[in-house]
């Protein structure tokens, strides 16, 4: 056994990891405050590589202005589809809204495909070139700072649920609406809230994701490998984004450097119906009694 | 509610067809399905083909999610178990096609009641993307069980042939791939005069108090799932007698999205919705090109600039459906049918 | 109790089948005219190569109208998108045969191929080309009815390993695929032709199709350090990034593709991380001013920017219909897919106005020529770097 190669593996895969518990930490905002599984996070991710990508390149922007822009772009976004398609929808059946955020992504990719066409791109290089090395073993730029911002933003993430009063809110809200409504919480900004504050969020690893992989109208499947992550680690725990993010990025680089690229997804999805057989609300999740 | 149609028994109730109207624009539709083939031409015919296809994996993930309640991301894969069935036994066994078609139907059947295993502990959101992680076990096992299923470059199939005649132009296989479609639409129809169908609806409604009320949860909802892929089997294997290629890349994630897409804006839990569903959503981007051709003396690029718009349209379909017209296109027609019956006075 | 709808959604639906019925009269009056079908994937995954190919297609069209046709008839393009999806592309090919009087057709993906040359075969009315260099299709005896305009994907992999086997025999190899029908096809083929050219393959890497980090496949290529990196199943990423963590590492290995990521926009946009990347190309770029290509002065005539590799792709298919069929009505015989085969079978030394840099010709299903290019960043351009590579059978 070669341990610097196992060594290097595996921090490639707490960084793949650490993108994907950010990507999860989208979903797990939004189902928390909504209790709705927005299935188009994978194109938000598109967007927000997008709207860099034409800040940069069609207005000339600085890097450092874009990346802002890029984000609040999306921010932007997930306020007028929370206002204007996925508030209508309260009450209705949860596959309904699911469906409705499919019908979302799809319009987004079309969107996209006949503003920027369909060629796939490469985002400006805004990271740097040079190596990182942790002692002896290697870790990819780009890599290394993606895991970076992931983890200071979901620690950014629990301070703010434990200490901010938004955060507090959108607790409150999860846990009860009824009750958070008594105590003169303000839903529906809490629903805006965290409906602009996932899809910055998604826009901000979109910006990850295209830097590392480039942009594409496709580049939306990268929301399914986080899908499998908030279902492991429990569509409401943003500690299960975490840790489910780490553990499919650990797995995905083992099973591939082991097994073979093919069975990457394979035991992904494998581990994901073993998770829900034993427990069906994720690792993390809040389980959800039913009484008649 | 049509006047001067007091029924006597409890059967006329259940009827299907309960007045002669009714029944008289029934004679009159499969008048029409029988003459279709002599007046359509052959792309009328191949979409006429697909169009029953379709409408046969819509029923069945609407015997499922629609009436059941349990949310499939899985109708494609259980079409490709079929098509992979069909194709294994035309290639390999030699049975007769229609045998065939059966097999596909009652091999998926297996594959969904293993499938749907987890089902019982796992609900709703969960189990939705439990069935996306079963499509992608399936995959892997398509790609990678080369014996069978011939790997990336998949199987081709031999035509279907009845009494030595080969069934391959959509002319032909319109009279296998329609009546097969009808008879299972027929039977999803009546499994819901049944003591099955209607254990269904009330696990849909409320599982719990369905098991209350004495209906053993595990065997209905692994019911529903085998119900639900015997249909996609069958689909799956009329598909692969229509294509006559089986490829792991066949049936994509996309296309157990359109079939949600189809079962809901054709509306859930309605069987004239999964038929209505199916139809329109195979139609619309055919009809879209009619668009674009009219547009093309106008934007001379249309055919290459809009033809993103057919994504936009699928995307925007589904999301004014689900906004404005929840129960979906079933509804319309309710709606369509009162305001001829009311007529003149106004609903 | 009525269903108006359903009546008014079937009458409507036997009506425009009717009026569909049509136009298959009035294309009988127009005699005197060529119609090349397409199922062109004008979006989806493959939009990229579809918008090109449509254009390239319609240019060799113009061009050849503008000079009279072919033996008097006008040649026409009728098209339609797929989205690259099977079944779409299926009943475009039923929709434009239907309205058409069609013996020339364009295919988008293997899988349309294969679904439509048992159809090809009862017909034997149409000779089809298409996007798909999938290796399978190369087989005269199972397509007779199937060609296309450049080498397939195992020619390919046989042109950059005659390469290599020039440029430094022995040398290590690395195959990096996609795990998909595209990315598997030459794989299997050419791991045998490489150890009987004396070239070793010290490791195969495969990507699942969602992958957008390849860190992990960037330190299995370290392990196996090799001399060369062929890449094949992808357009553009992640092969970047792929080159760009390899050059932080400091591998010497040298970086190559096949024909669909070839694209020299594609590269450009890339920038310095993929200066050096080599790669098949069976036509000539766009820009290139070579005097032995007289076509790409007018093709850069007709279109002022530059034309990605799908155009070139196209173009070259178009005319070697229009050849074939050209061909064939000399010979006085009437146009079908045994007749048009048969023409373009008996193309030989034929020159194509400088796409190829070579006279080519057509033995059986591909037209088994290259050369290979490398990426310069300075220039952001594509460059010859080496002589036109014909395989003999």
């Amino acid at each position: 056994m070669d341990w610097l190669f196992f060594t290097e593996v595996t921090l490639a895969g707490l960084g793949s990891g650490a993108l994907l518990s950010l990507t999860a930490l989208s979903f797990v905002l939004i189902y928390k405050a909504t209790r709705v599984i927005n299935l188009a996070v994978g194109e938000i991710l598109m967007l927000g590589g997008y709207l860099f990508f034409a800040f940069v390149t069609a207005f000339g922007l600085a890097t450092w202005l874009a990346i802002p822009l890029a984000i609040a772009g999306g921010a932007l976004f997930g306020f007028v589809v929370e206002r204007t398609l996925i508030r209508p929808m309260l009450g209705e059946s949860s596959i309904s809204v699911l469906m409705l955020t499919v019908g979302l992504g799809s319009v987004l990719i079309g969107a996209t495909e006949l503003i920027w066409n369909t060629d796939p791109r490469a985002l400006p290089d805004f990271m740097g070139q040079t190596p990182v090395f942790i002692g002896e073993a290697y870790v990819s730029r780009k890599i290394a700072i993606g895991f970076v911002v992931s983890a200071l933003v979901i620690a950014l993430f629990l301070l703010l649920f434990r200490f901010w009063r938004g955060g507090v809110a959108l607790r409150a809200t999860a846990t009860d609406q009824a009750a958070a409504y008594s105590c003169g919480i303000n839903v529906p900004a809490v629903f805006s809230l965290a409906w602009m504050v996932a899809c910055a969020t998604a826009a901000g690893a979109g910006l990850l994701v295209g830097a590392i992989g480039g942009i594409s109208p496709t580049m939306g499947v990268f929301g399914l490998s986080a899908l499998v992550v908030v279902i492991i680690g429990g569509l409401d725990s943003v500690l299960g984004a975490l840790i489910g993010g780490i553990l499919i990025g650990l797995v995905e680089a083992w099973a591939g450097t082991f097994l073979g690229g093919e069975y990457k997804l394979v035991t992904t999805f494998s581990i994901l119906i073993a998770a829900l057989m034993i427990r069906p609300y994720g690792l993390f999740g809040t389980v959800e009694i039913e009484r008649l | 509610m049509r006047i001067a149609t007091a029924k006597e028994t409890y059967i006329a109730d259940e009827g299907l067809l309960v007045t002669a109207t009714q029944r008289a624009w029934m004679g009159v539709l499969l008048a029409m399905l029988v003459l279709a083939p002599f007046m359509l031409n052959q792309y009328w015919l191949y979409l006429a083909c697909l169009v029953a296809i379709n409408v046969a994996s819509a029923t069945g993930l609407n015997i499922l999610t629609g009436y059941t309640g349990l949310v499939s991301l899985g109708q494609a894969a259980f079409m490709a178990v079929g098509a992979y069935t069909v194709a294994f036994f035309e290639g390999q066994v030699g049975t007769p096609f229609l045998l065939n078609i059966l097999a596909a139907g009652l091999v998926s059947a297996l594959v969904g009641v293993l499938v749907g295993i987890p089902s019982l502990r796992v609900k709703g959101l969960y189990l939705a993307i439990a069935t996306i992680a079963a499509s992608v076990i399936l995959h892997f096992v398509f790609t990678h069980w080369v014996s069978v299923t011939g790997g990336v470059r998949g199987i081709n199939v031999a035509p279907a042939r009845f009494f030595g005649l080969e069934l391959a132009s959509p002319f032909a296989l319109y009279f296998v791939i329609v009546p097969i479609t009808c008879l299972m639409v027929l039977g999803a129809a009546n499994l819901f005069r049944t003591r099955i169908g209607r254990a269904f609806i009330a696990i849909r409604d409320r599982d719990i108090s369905a098991e209350v009320l004495g209906i053993p949860l595990l065997r209905y909802k692994l019911m529903s799932f085998a119900l639900s892929s015997f249909y996609a089997g069958v689909a799956g294997g009329m598909w692969a007698y229509f294509f006559r290629v089986v490829t792991p890349e066949s049936f994509p994630f996309a296309t157990s999205i359109f079939f949600l897409a189809a079962v809901i804006v054709g509306g859930l839990g309605t069987i004239i919705g999964s038929v209505l569903g199916a139809a329109f959503m195979t139609l619309v981007p055919e009809l879209l090109k009619y668009v674009v051709d009219w547009l093309a003396p106008i934007f001379p690029n249309a055919g290459a600039a809009l033809s993103p718009v057919r994504t936009i349209v699928f995307g925007a379909l589904i999301i004014l459906f689900l906004v404005f017209e929840p129960h979906g296109l079933a509804e319309m027609v309710r709606r369509a049918r009162r305001f001829f019956h009311l007529w003149p006075f106004r609903t | 109790m009525t269903s108006l709808n359903r009546r008014q959604i079937m009458g409507l639906a036997a009506g425009a089948g009717l009026a569909s019925a049509f136009p298959g009269f009035t294309a009988y009056a127009q005699e005197k005219e060529i119609v090349i079908g397409g199922s062109i994937p004008l979006t989806g995954v493959f939009a990229f190569a579809g918008v090109a190919i449509e254009a390239g297609m319609s240019d060799y069209v113009k061009l050849t109208n503008e000079a009279g046709g072919i033996a008097g008839r006008k040649l026409r393009l009728a098209y339609e998108d797929t989205a690259y999806k099977v079944d779409t592309s299926v009943a475009v090919f039923n929709k434009l045969t239907t309205q058409n009087d069609i013996h020339l057709y364009y295919g988008d993906s293997t899988g349309f191929a294969k679904t439509i040359n048992e159809e090809l075969n009862r017909r034997g009315t149409i000779l089809m080309a298409g996007a798909s260099f999938g290796s399978e299709l190369n087989n005269p005896e199972k397509y007779p009815f199937q060609f296309m305009a450049g080498p397939d994907y195992v020619e390919m992999f046989a042109i950059l390993l005659e390469y290599i086997a020039k440029a430094q025999p022995g040398a290590k190899l690395v195959f990096v695929n996609s795990d998909t029908e595209f990315g598997r096809d030459p794989i299997e083929a050419s791991v045998k032709r490489a150890k009987e050219m004396g070239l070793d393959v010290v490791a195969q890497i495969v990507t699942p199709p969602t992958a957008v980090d390849v860190s992990t496949e960037v330190l299995k290529l370290r392990r196996a350090n090799p001399d060369f990196t062929i890449f094949h199943g992808y357009v553009l990423a992640p092969l970047p990034e792929f080159m760009s963590q390899a050059k932080q590492l400091g591998l010497k290995t040298k970086f190559m593709g096949t024909f669909w990521s070839m694209d020299n926009s594609l590269w450009a946009n890339v920038g310095a991380p993929a200066d050096g990347f080599m790669g098949v190309m069976p036509y000539r770029y766009y820009y290139d001013t070579s005097p032995d290509a007289p076509i790409l002065e007018k093709i850069r005539k007709l279109r002022p920017t530059y034309q990605a590799t799908g155009y070139m792709q196209g173009f070259l298919t178009a005319m070697l219909m229009g050849e074939a069929a050209k061909r064939t009505l000399a010979a006085g015989k009437e146009l079908n897919g045994k007749t048009l085969k048969a023409a373009l079978n008996s193309i030989k030394d034929f020159d194509t106005g400088g796409i190829i840099g070579v006279p080519i010709s057509v033995p059986g299903n591909s037209v088994p020529v290259g050369r290979i290019y490398q990426f310069n960043a300075a220039d952001k351009q594509m460059k010859p770097a080496s002589d036109w590579i014909s395989l003999k059978k």
